[in-house]
């Protein structure tokens, strides 16, 4: 499995409206809306949102990864939006966000939820991805990007 | 006189043959309750170990209390989530499906053999239901994984056909005894058997939970054995009241294993060594039963309905019941295969032995016949077949470490992942140097999607996960630590 493979279109969104980081987050979880892999999405978003009370997931360099792992689907499912616009996360180097990726993991599947973050963590440390990421306005850029840089890493 | 010091060695030396020869022939595909079947043979009477057993009364009710062991673990271990989608699927399979395959094996009997539709029909009712058992240890024998809604529709069907098949049985049995028995009292038995199975079972679920979760006993090693009482008091209730207890059993291990309890690891595991337990002795026993002798003289009747069975009944069953889901024409195929029989069968053979239905010997032996086939043929190809068709995912390179962590109900402890933020001061830093809170631990760093158990020394890195075990009222103080600021920074 990787990453991009998850993200379709339909889970992207490249010019995010949202300002504040639970908008932002809620704006996201509804891209899941009547998806096959999500049997509950207010449990969803209540997973996510409980992890954030725990600590913000803006870790830095404009970059935020909200996550949470819950019974309420049946395979990971992830979601990537941008924008232009500072977007307020509270993260942890007091830094506006302009990148967002949504990790939604199953209870039980602990082992890939966590290798796919440090998947996607490795991928934003490169400064040269998230530039590009940061000055790409189509989704369907956004994508090629993912599955390029992606390219150079193994299966999970 | 045999004393129970003998029973006792006669057990454990066939318990402990059946283990071993499990673990010799794992790699052989080989399913494992065929090996017990096999053990069970060899000490019988015709085998080497010429222990004389007939009792068919003893074996049905060995079977029964084993499958209700079995069918409660199978439910604890079904996950609901992907269950839920295939629910209709799988109860029309279940009833429908299992109607129609005693249908067609009894027009096929009556045919073939010339006798009266309604002893076909026993024939084909008693073989109608798949085995929960059997496709429960092949599904998760752990060498297979099937895309999509497979593994959930066909393990679902297993559990709750039972019901089914054993209504269907009985029924045929009281018109064979009593031909003027209206047909409305066998159908009103239908109702009563799922109507209440149904209903017990989940109010018995959620009972359950309740009651461990509310009752808080000092010593740990009462659970098991109150949650054990409870669930042989679903299935009996049930079935006294005149309900499936099968069905109640299997729908309460479901709605249990699919919400939080005390101990719920510990319990789930102490049901899975009882379901094992279960199965070995079950499949020992039938094959104890068993004359070999007796079973080659219909061989070739055996092998005719099985035939029939495998390659004409199950196939038009789920073909015919499925077309509303529009499942592909590979899933069908498939579905069609894992039409595994195995316990119930035999258990439900033992009904005409008991009631003493004409030639029900032969009955019972031609069953026995069908089960071994279905087992040797089906069980030995599912993995061939569900990647022939397609339908087997790649299998995970197993090098993970096993990572789960139940919290309590307060969970005021949590296991959470956390993320070095990119510019952060704790980068280069040793574990050992961050002073984290007494109550909270790093158990797991990954990093580049590899894991490292830290230790003190352990350097962070930008962009490693951490898991941590974070004591809620901790998480500031963490928060605080890896958030400091860089010396680049502080520069700046």
């Amino acid at each position: 499995m990787k990453l991009s493979d998850l993200l379709s279109e339909k889970y992207i969104i490249s010019n995010l409206k949202s300002r504040h980081k639970e908008d932002v987050i809620n704006e996201l979880i509804d891209l899941f809306r009547g998806d096959d892999k999500v049997n509950d999405i207010e449990k969803v978003r209540a997973s996510v949102m409980d992890r954030e009370k725990i600590m913000s997931t803006g870790v830095g360099k404009n970059f935020a990864i909200p996550h949470g792992k819950t019974d309420a689907v049946n395979d990971i499912i992830c979601a990537f939006g941008r924008t232009n616009e500072p977007i307020d996360y509270q993260s942890l180097d007091s830094q506006p966000v302009h990148l967002v990726f949504l990790i939604v993991g199953k209870d039980t599947m602990v082992s890939t939820h966590i290798k796919l973050l440090s998947r996607i963590s490795r991928m934003m440390t490169k400064d040269g991805f998230r530039e590009k990421l940061l000055k790409e306005t189509t989704v369907e850029g956004i994508i090629k990007h993912f599955r390029e840089e992606e390219a150079n890493y193994f299966e999970l | 006189m045999i004393t129970i010091d003998f029973l006792l060695l006669i057990g454990a030396v066939l318990l402990l043959l059946s283990i071993l020869f499990a673990k010799a022939f794992q790699n052989l595909g080989i399913p494992t309750m065929l090996i017990f079947i096999g053990v069970g043979m060899l000490a019988g009477s015709e085998g080497i170990g010429g222990i004389y057993f007939d009792d068919a009364k003893l074996t049905q009710s060995i079977g029964i209390v084993a499958l209700l062991f079995i069918l409660f673990s199978g439910g604890l271990d079904t996950d609901w989530p992907s269950s839920k989608a295939v629910m209709t699927p799988a109860f029309v399979l279940a009833t429908l499906g299992v109607f129609l395959t005693a249908v067609i094996v009894g027009i096929a009997v009556m045919l073939l053999f010339d006798t009266s539709f309604l002893w076909g029909f026993l024939v084909g009712s008693i073989v109608s239901s798949t085995d929960a058992a059997a496709v429960f240890s092949v599904m998760r024998a752990g060498n297979i994984r099937l895309k999509g809604r497979m593994k959930p529709l066909l393990e679902l069907e297993s559990g709750s056909n039972d019901p089914m098949a054993i209504f269907l049985t009985i029924g045929s049995i009281e018109l064979l005894l009593f031909p003027e028995k209206p047909a409305l009292n066998i159908l009103w038995l239908l109702i009563a058997q799922m109507g209440l199975g149904g209903t017990l079972g989940l109010l018995g679920g959620k009972l359950m939970t309740h009651l461990v979760n509310r009752l808080k006993f000092s010593y740990e090693g009462i659970y098991p054995v109150f949650a054990l009482a409870l669930a042989i008091l679903v299935y009996s209730f049930t079935a006294n009241v005149g309900g499936s207890g099968f069905l109640a059993i299997y729908i309460a291990g479901i709605v249990m294993g699919n919400k939080q309890f005390i101990q719920k690891r510990s319990l789930i595991r102490f049901f899975d060594g009882l379901a094992v337990l279960s199965q070995i002795t079950m499949f020992l026993t039938l094959g104890l039963l068993v004359f070999p002798s007796e079973i080659g003289d219909i061989w070739w009747v055996g092998l005719l309905i099985s035939a029939i069975l495998i390659f004409i009944a199950r196939p038009l069953s789920v073909f015919l019941t499925m077309i509303p889901f529009r499942f592909s024409f590979r899933e069908n195929l498939f579905a069609s295969w894992v039409g595994l029989r195995g316990a119930v069968p035999i258990i439900l053979a033992t009904f005409p032995l008991i009631m003493g239905i004409e030639n029900s010997d032969l009955i019972f032996n031609i069953v026995f016949f069908i089960v071994l086939t279905s087992a040797l043929l089906q069980g030995w190809s599912i993995n061939p077949a569900a990647r022939l068709l397609g339908l087997a995912e790649q299998e995970e390179k197993k090098k993970s470490i096993p990572l789960e962590f139940i919290s309590d109900k307060d969970d005021e402890t949590v296991l959470e992942e956390v993320i070095i933020p990119f510019n952060s001061g704790v980068i280069g830093k040793q574990l050992a140097e961050l002073e984290f809170p007494d109550t909270s631990r790093v158990v797991l760093i990954v990093r580049s999607e590899s894991n490292i158990i830290p230790n003190g020394k352990t350097e962070l890195m930008e962009g490693d996960v951490l898991l941590v075990l974070i004591k809620r009222s901790d998480a500031e103080g963490i928060r605080n630590i890896i958030q400091m600021p860089s010396r680049d920074s502080e520069d700046t």
